[in-house]
């Protein structure tokens, strides 16, 4: 009887949250084009300001307690910027109205009914809504974070003392993503067939450089069904074979840098490993740019001429970037297994883009453990390729771990371009063949 | 004495050179890797200095290497795609024996052999045997330049005892098998530069062609290695390419000891398909001139299974004649003359198309399982010893060039042998582990059999490896980063075992019906995996043999890696079988007539030479501990 109880709640909750919560167009309109009436601001921030030890704590309340620290202790700035608007592209926002009233979780974490592409969840979140959490987190999931596919290509990845400012490694990567299903702008659309066992997305890593890396390469698939655990491989140069991965490499440093593969664009990892909590909507900076308008990094140059983002601040360890006034949704992310080695990640994810520009990541003990950001470049204003592509460009990232004081800096050269993600290079088989 | 003086002299003078060279080059600002203005070629590669240092022997290498990786992608040629040339190119010089005059030109000695019933003493200087009928000796056979077969190992012990002549085949000739185990000094030190060009490492051409149907065909034509299975250490479907086991017995990287062939790959890439997420299938030609495996050459630093150094102690007793410890009624020290016990000659398969090898590999991936069915038609790397060769009746004085059943007088072939197998992989979410199996059947492998008048058989074998890999937090020792642990049992089946027991001793196939041996890995990391350390744990249950190889892995800079470990052996060493010294070859005169083979008076067991095959490649080298220092700068 009492089972029986339980079950019509929930079927209740679910129903009462499917209707009280169901979108609109206007809260398509809304999702897409936060700014579209205005840019939000905040009392004597003013863009081309800078933000720095003495006059932090004036913007504490727009500046994410990790970064406020950083600047408190004299080992960043911000840059503030306009803010612009990230229009991703129609073709996403368009799906996102074509499925209207026809999305809706399932009675557990990690299921979703009704979801063809687009955004699945566009209105507005509420604090009333138990599961507004795992909505958020379905959005970002589903998100237009690199379209239907792209490529990281090169990706310098830099380990750092943030005391002495040694750079310890520098390793070379490609990055390639894609996804095989709910495409909604290059054919095939809106899914790559054959796909037998639904794989939703993959990512294709390959490293480059120093030696004692080349040739490594991962693969990882990501399942349609939430509730199925990625298949990840690994291919090792020195043994020439590919091996598969046990999950919990996912939560362990990737190639001994401080980033997990379960950190890869804010969290990488399937919706039902995590207890999902949305926590309100705040206007903060978080870091926006146009990569074009940067003082960029000699380093590195490209031949076509691109260059990196410039690292500065301690141990060379924060992007020299401008920042952005922006709305984001403030949502927590606590592991279901006991054993993963954090506690919890808070997540600041951008409205218009769902892109996570900053994560705060706790330790076992809850104590702050690592402070994760991603900059964000408008595409307009980056490489010719990505001009229209309507997808906000993961340009720059920084893990710092302050526990360790030690840090793992990005600089991307972020790649719309379906010609460098053919299906093929998303196999098994591709790993072997690409082996040296 | 006036060499060995020398020797020593020189060595004070040398000691620190190989380290110091190397050390040099990894800091020059010549060694850089280039690539070209439009990336489409890179070179890049490494020099190496690795010295290890043997428990009571001294130095046992001293190597230094230079190995050059090119890649040239060509892009699109014709209707080909993807086409591009790939080269490794590695020299290496190993200078231990101008440190370490146990090995090289100036090994070895005079040596004693041990005659258990005093006659003509306990112990006789080599060649110092009793008499046969049929002769003695060759005349150059002489006492110098030897070291008793296995004495690093075990006494005698009232068994059989050969000497070995250890100098290059350069300094004495004596034992060498042409065109099997015959290097100078030169290839030795320098192994890469012998006839077959082994300093080109690799050198392929890749090509893809695409189908119209969104398949792919994919082909690469030129000198590789060709990597079939799953598992690390082992080698059940990992076939394709010969070994170097004279590098360092079984402890080096595969992929540094695979002997890399010319070969030819041809691959159908279905990828996904209704059933299948990944679906491929192989085709694999080796249209090289037949190669072994390199056991070790007798005299050298390694020798899996000692195995070299048996050889050229029964070649050597084949074509020099040869004492013998406790051979005539199985205790008196014996003088063989030529052509009557050892080993003759190897035939080494000659390039023909018969001779060529074959393979198919269908591989995919389906439901979260990865899978490959293989199968290879191939000539085994490990040579089988035929005995009924013909050979001479040391009692007559006279030659017959007979053949005697029983008689321990061989030649060494390599056998055609058919397999097919299979792998796969998965991950179990609930153990939090990836699970790794791979097995194959063969037939046509062959084994020492002294039940049978040849002494050899041939069984089919079924082979197995099951593996464990599981990703686990280890607080104490490290609670930011996960251990790797992983776990491997290997088994092999002889499925047409014979053993008999008798008269108190083993007679038949040494190798155990059924054995297994287990590996386990413990890997972590600090510092961002600059510093690495780990441990891997080896147990033979047959032999009840362990080795322990705790090492340490600093990444210095991210060209420079220093490693630091040790080779440890532990548990049982060298093991007796049924020697043939009973096998009454020549009646009368070693007995009844009639009851050649007769197991009522086989009695006789010692460690040499069938003990080997009974301790295993661990055991075999339990008094091989090493500690080693590895400095490798790569650009």
């Amino acid at each position: 009887m009492r089972v029986a109880k339980t079950i019509m709640a929930a079927a209740l909750t679910t129903a009462l949250s499917a209707s009280a919560f169901a979108a609109t167009e206007a809260d398509v309109e809304a999702s897409f084009y936060p700014y579209k009436n205005g840019v939000p601001s905040f009392a004597g921030l003013t863009a081309g300001m800078t933000i720095d030890q003495s006059n932090a704590d004036q913007f504490k309340d727009v500046i994410d307690p990790a970064t406020l620290a950083f600047i408190k202790q004299g080992w960043t700035t911000i840059t503030v910027g306009e803010t612009t608007s990230f229009d991703l592209h129609p073709n996403y926002v368009q799906a996102t109205r074509d499925g209207l009233g026809k999305v809706k979780l399932g009675a557990t974490s990690g299921e979703i009914e009704g979801f063809v592409a687009g955004r699945p969840f566009p209105a507005e979140p509420s604090l009333d809504d138990p599961r507004a959490g795992e909505k958020l987190a379905w959005n970002y999931k589903y998100g237009y974070n690199w379209g239907d596919n792209a490529a990281i290509y090169p990706f310098y990845w830099k380990y750092k003392d943030m005391n002495s400012g040694k750079l310890e490694r520098t390793i070379k990567f490609n990055f390639h993503f894609l996804n095989f299903m709910h495409r909604v702008n290059q054919e095939p659309i809106p899914n790559i067939e054959p796909n037998p066992s639904q794989i939703f997305r993959a990512i294709y890593v390959q490293a480059l450089e120093p030696f004692d890396v080349k040739n490594t390469q991962l693969l990882i698939h990501r399942y349609e069904d939430d509730l199925k655990r990625d298949n990840a491989w690994l291919y090792l140069g020195f043994q020439r074979r590919v091996r598969r991965l046990a999950s919990g490499q996912v939560t362990d440093a990737f190639l001994g840098s401080d980033v997990m593969i379960e950190d890869f664009e804010g969290y990488n990892g399937r919706i039902n490993d995590m207890e999902w909590t949305y926590k309100g909507t705040k206007e903060m900076l978080m870091p926006f740019y146009n990569h074009n308008d940067l003082t960029l990094s000699e380093e590195h140059k490209e031949s076509d001429g691109y260059q990196f983002v410039e690292m500065t601040g301690k141990g060379n360890c924060f992007p020299q970037i401008t920042w952005q006034l922006r709305k984001v949704y403030v949502l927590e992310n606590v592991p279901k297994d006991s054993n993963h080695p954090i506690s919890k990640r808070v997540h600041y994810i951008d409205a218009q883009t769902f892109t996570i520009p900053r994560t705060l990541i706790y330790d076992r003990k809850g104590e702050l453990w690592k402070s994760w950001q991603i900059g964000q470049a408008h595409p307009d204003h980056h490489l010719p390729k990505n001009k229209g592509t309507g997808v906000a460009i993961d340009d720059s990232f920084t893990m710092v771990d302050v526990q360790a004081m030690h840090c793992t800096t990005g600089q991307f050269k972020g790649q719309v371009d379906p010609a460098l993600n053919p299906t093929k290079k998303f196999t098994v088989q591709n790993m072997r063949a690409s082996g040296r | 004495m006036s060499e060995i003086t020398n020797s020593v002299g020189r060595s004070n003078g040398w000691r620190r050179l190989p380290l110091i060279a190397a050390v040099g080059l990894a800091m020059s600002q010549n060694a850089i890797a280039y690539t070209s203005e439009d990336g489409t070629l890179e070179i890049n590669g490494f020099v190496e200095n690795a010295t290890y240092q043997r428990n009571g022997e001294g130095l046992s290498k001293v190597r230094n290497t230079a190995q050059i990786e090119m890649a040239k992608t060509l892009g699109d040629v014709g209707r080909f795609s993807n086409v591009g040339v790939y080269g490794t190119f590695r020299a290496t010089y190993d200078a231990v024996d101008h440190f370490n005059d146990r090995f090289g030109r100036s090994a070895g000695g005079p040596v004693f052999m041990e005659s258990t019933s005093g006659v003509p003493a306990s112990s006789v200087p080599y060649g110092g045997g009793i008499a046969l009928p049929g002769g003695g000796l060759e005349p150059g056979n002489v006492n110098d330049g030897l070291v008793l077969l296995g004495s690093d190992l075990h006494d005698t012990d009232g068994g059989v005892g050969l000497a070995v002549p250890v100098r290059p085949c350069d300094k004495d000739s004596r034992g060498c098998i042409d065109g099997y185990m015959d290097a100078d000094t030169n290839e030795l030190r320098s192994p890469e530069f012998n006839d077959r060009w082994d300093f080109i490492r690799e050198l392929y051409v890749d090509a893809s062609l695409p189908q119209v149907d969104g398949t792919e065909w994919s082909f690469r034509v030129g000198k590789q290695q060709v990597i079939w299975g799953r598992t690390d250490l082992f080698r059940v479907l990992d076939v394709l390419n010969p070994v170097d086991y004279s590098r360092h017995n079984i402890y080096d990287e595969l992929e540094d000891i695979r002997i890399p062939m010319w070969m030819a790959t041809a691959e159908k890439h279905f990828g996904a398909t209704e059933l299948f997420d990944d679906l491929n299938l192989q085709f694999v030609w080796n249209f090289d001139k037949f190669r072994p495996s390199n056991l070790g050459q007798g005299g050298s630093t390694y020798a899996i299974l000692d195995a070299g150094n048996f050889f050229r102690a029964m070649n050597n007793c084949w074509d020099n004649g040869c004492t013998v410890s406790n051979f005539a009624n199985g205790n008196t020290a014996t003088d063989f003359p030529k052509n009557v016990i050892g080993i003759r000659k190897a035939h080494m398969p000659s390039w023909s198309l018969d001779n060529t090898q074959f393979g198919v590999k269908l591989e995919g991936e389906t439901k979260g399982v990865g899978f490959s069915l293989n199968a290879l038609t191939y000539r085994s790397h490990l040579p089988s010893l035929r005995g009924g060769i013909p050979a001479d009746n040391p009692f007559t004085g006279s030659v017959e060039s007979d053949i005697f059943p029983y008689l321990i007088a061989f030649d060494i072939h390599f056998p055609r042998v058919n397999l097919i197998g299979g792998s796969l992989d998965l991950y179990s979410d609930s153990l939090k582990s990836v699970f790794r199996v791979e097995a194959a059947y063969t037939d046509g492998e062959e084994f020492a059999n002294t039940l049978r008048p040849r002494l050899f058989s041939e069984s089919d074998v079924f082979r197995y490896v099951i593996g464990w890999d599981r990703p686990t937090f280890i607080p104490f020792l490290n609670d930011r980063r996960a251990f790797l642990l992983s776990a491997q049992l290997f088994g092999q089946y002889l499925v047409d075992h014979e053993r008999k027991r008798v008269n108190g001793i083993e007679v038949g196939i040494p190798d155990k019906e059924l054995n297994h041996i287990a590996t386990f890995l413990m890997k972590g990391w600090y510092k961002n995996d600059r510093l690495s350390p780990q441990m891997i744990v080896a147990h033979d249950f047959g032999a009840k043999a362990t080795t322990l190889a705790p090492s340490v892995d600093w990444l210095i800079s991210d060209n420079l890696r220093l490693t630091v470990g040790a080779n440890i052996k532990v548990g049982d060493s060298a093991q007796k079988f049924d020697d043939c010294r009973a096998c009454n070859p020549f009646p009368p005169a070693t007995g009844p007539v009639g009851a050649e083979g007769s197991l009522a008076i086989r009695s006789l067991a010692g460690f040499e030479p069938l003990g080997r095959f009974r301790a295993g490649p661990i055991g075999m080298a339990q008094n091989e501990d090493e500690v080693q220092v590895t400095l490798r700068y790569r650009f």
